[in-house]
C-alpha cells in the first residue's frame, strides 16, 4: 500500500492524491451501501402502499432524481454548520458528512428506479407467486429476487452517481487534503492550478477505478440470459 | 367450494354471481365470451383478488393446496427444473428428482430439464407451467386456458394427465378454455358465464345442447363454426 502511495504521490503533485482514491472510495461505498438501503425499502413501499397523494409524492421523488448535487451540499452544509440543527455532530468536514449529502442524492435515484421496475414487473410475480400458494413474506422475497438485475442497475447507477459527485463533496467536506480531498473535488484543485494534464490523467484513474469495480459486480451477477423463445 | 353474492367491480366491469357450486373431486369447466370474468373468478377463488361482497367457502380447503395456472404463464429466472421445484421449495418439500424426471420425460421434457425456461417455446412453456403446478399434489386446480396454446397432440397427453389423477385421487379442476371439444371431453359440469354474471350451471350436455338462453346458444353455435372451419 505504501509503495502505491508512494507511485501515485510521485506521478502526481502535492495534492494528496492516495488518500484523495482512498476518500472516494470510502465516501462512495458508505454512500451507496446506506442510500442501496434505504431506496430499496423505500421504493418496494412506495409500490406497496395506497395512500392520498400518492402520486405527488412518486413526482417529488422524481424532482429529486435530477436535483443538482451543489443544491444537496449546501442545505447539507446549512445543516451541519456550527449554528445548524446538526451542529453539534461536529460532522462539517468530515467523511460522515459527506455520505450524508451523497446519501440525500442518491437514495431518491435508486428508490425511484426501484419504484418504476416493480411497479412495471412486480404485480405479475406477485399474482405468480399468490397461484403457487407463496406467504406474504416468500411472495416479497420473490419479487426481489425476479428484480435482482434492475435493482442491481440501481444501485450501480448510484454508485456511478456517486463516485463522479463534486459539487457537494466539496461544499460539505472542504476539500481538505488528506481528509476529505476526493479525486474528484483532486481534479477541480488540479484545473483551478492550470495543472490540466495531471487532471485529466486522474480523471482517467478514477474511470479506470470505476470500470474495475463495475466489472467484478457484473462478474458476481453472472448468470445473464434472455427471455428469448425459439 | 361454495360461492354466495359474490360481487366485483373493476373499472367499468362487474361482477356478480349469486350462487356457484364447485363440487368436490369433479372436473369442471366455466365457458363464456372474452372478457365475461372466468379469469376474474379464478383469481378471486385464488385469493389474488378480494370481492366487494359476497362469500367463498372453501369448506376445509386449504388454500395452499389450490393452484392456477395462467394462459400467459410467468416463470421464475431459472431453469426448467428450478421452475418445477418453486412450489416444492415454498412448502419446504424435498424435490421427489424421480417424480420430476417422469413428469418431464411424460411431457418430452427430459432434454429440457436445465434449460432456462424462459427460452422455451410457448408450448413447452405451457406443459412446464402444468407439471409445476401439479408438482405439489394440490386438491384444486384452475386451468385458466394454459392449454390453448398446445398441439392437439400434447393436449390429448395432459387430457390423459388430467383423467389419470382423477383415477388415482379425485381432486376438483376448473377449466377454462374455448375449445369446445375439449370441455365436452373433459368436464362433468358446466358454468356459462356472461358480462360477468353466471347464466348458467349444470351437466355439459344440457349447458351446450338443451339450453334454451338465447346467448348461450350463440355461443356454442359461434364456438362450432370456428371449429369447423378451422377444420
Amino acid at each position: 500500500m505504501q509503495l502505491v502511495r508512494e507511485m501515485l504521490d510521485a506521478a502526481f503533485s502535492d495534492v494528496g492524491v492516495f488518500d484523495a482514491v482512498c476518500v472516494t472510495f470510502q465516501l462512495a461505498f458508505g454512500a451507496t451501501t446506506i442510500s442501496s438501503v434505504l431506496g430499496i425499502f423505500l421504493g418496494l413501499l412506495l409500490e406497496r402502499a395506497r395512500f392520498a397523494g400518492k402520486r405527488v409524492v412518486i413526482r417529488v421523488n422524481r424532482t429529486l432524481m435530477g436535483v443538482p448535487p451543489v443544491v444537496i451540499g449546501l442545505v447539507v452544509y446549512m445543516i451541519l454548520m456550527r449554528r445548524g440543527p446538526l451542529g453539534k455532530l461536529n460532522m462539517l468536514f468530515t467523511v460522515q458528512g459527506m455520505i450524508l449529502a451523497q446519501v440525500l442524492i442518491i437514495t431518491p435515484i435508486i428508490c425511484g428506479m426501484t419504484y418504476t421496475s416493480l411497479v412495471s414487473k412486480a404485480p405479475a410475480i406477485r399474482t405468480f407467486a399468490r397461484t403457487m400458494g407463496a406467504s406474504p413474506m416468500q411472495t416479497q422475497w420473490l419479487v426481489i429476487r425476479e428484480l435482482k438485475k434492475e435493482l442491481y442497475f440501481a444501485v450501480v447507477t448510484g454508485f456511478g452517481r456517486s463516485i463522479s459527485e463534486v459539487g457537494a463533496v466539496m461544499l460539505v467536506g472542504g476539500n481538505i487534503k488528506g481528509h476529505t480531498r476526493t479525486m474528484t473535488t483532486t481534479i477541480s484543485l488540479l484545473k483551478s492550478q492550470g495543472i490540466f494534464t495531471e487532471g485529466l490523467t486522474l480523471g482517467v484513474l478514477l474511470l479506470v477505478m470505476a470500470f474495475v469495480i463495475q466489472s467484478l459486480a457484473d462478474f458476481f451477477q453472472r448468470g445473464e440470459k434472455t427471455d428469448e423463445n425459439y | 367450494m361454495r360461492i354466495t353474492d359474490l360481487e366485483k367491480k373493476q373499472g367499468d366491469f362487474q361482477m356478480k354471481i349469486d350462487t356457484l357450486v364447485l363440487e368436490k373431486g369433479k372436473i369442471h369447466g366455466i365457458i363464456g365470451g372474452n372478457g365475461c370474468g372466468k379469469t376474474t373468478l379464478c383469481k378471486l377463488i385464488m385469493g389474488i383478488l378480494r370481492p366487494d361482497r359476497g362469500t367463498l367457502d372453501y369448506e376445509g380447503l386449504d388454500i395452499r393446496k389450490i393452484t392456477m395456472t395462467a394462459q400467459r404463464p410467468y416463470f421464475i429466472q431459472g431453469s426448467v427444473y428450478e421452475n418445477i421445484c418453486y412450489p416444492l421449495k415454498i412448502r419446504r418439500i424435498r424435490p421427489d428428482e424421480q417424480k420430476i424426471d417422469q413428469w418431464l420425460d411424460r411431457c418430452s421434457l427430459a432434454e429440457k430439464k436445465h434449460q432456462y425456461a424462459r427460452s422455451l417455446s410457448s408450448g413447452e412453456q405451457q406443459k412446464v407451467s402444468m407439471i409445476r403446478a401439479l408438482i405439489f399434489d394440490p386438491e384444486f386446480v384452475m386451468i385458466d386456458e394454459t392449454l390453448s396454446n398446445l398441439d392437439p397432440e400434447n393436449l390429448e397427453l395432459f387430457e390423459h394427465v388430467i383423467f389419470d389423477i382423477q383415477k388415482e385421487r379425485a381432486i376438483t379442476w376448473l377449466l377454462i378454455s374455448h375449445r369446445l371439444a375439449h370441455i365436452y371431453k373433459m368436464c362433468g359440469e358446466l358454468h356459462f358465464m356472461h358480462e360477468g354474471t353466471l347464466l348458467a350451471s349444470g351437466g355439459k350436455h344440457e349447458i351446450l345442447f338443451e339450453n334454451k338462453d338465447d346467448r348461450i346458444r350463440r355461443f356454442v353455435a359461434n364456438e362450432v363454426i370456428k371449429m369447423e372451419t378451422s377444420v
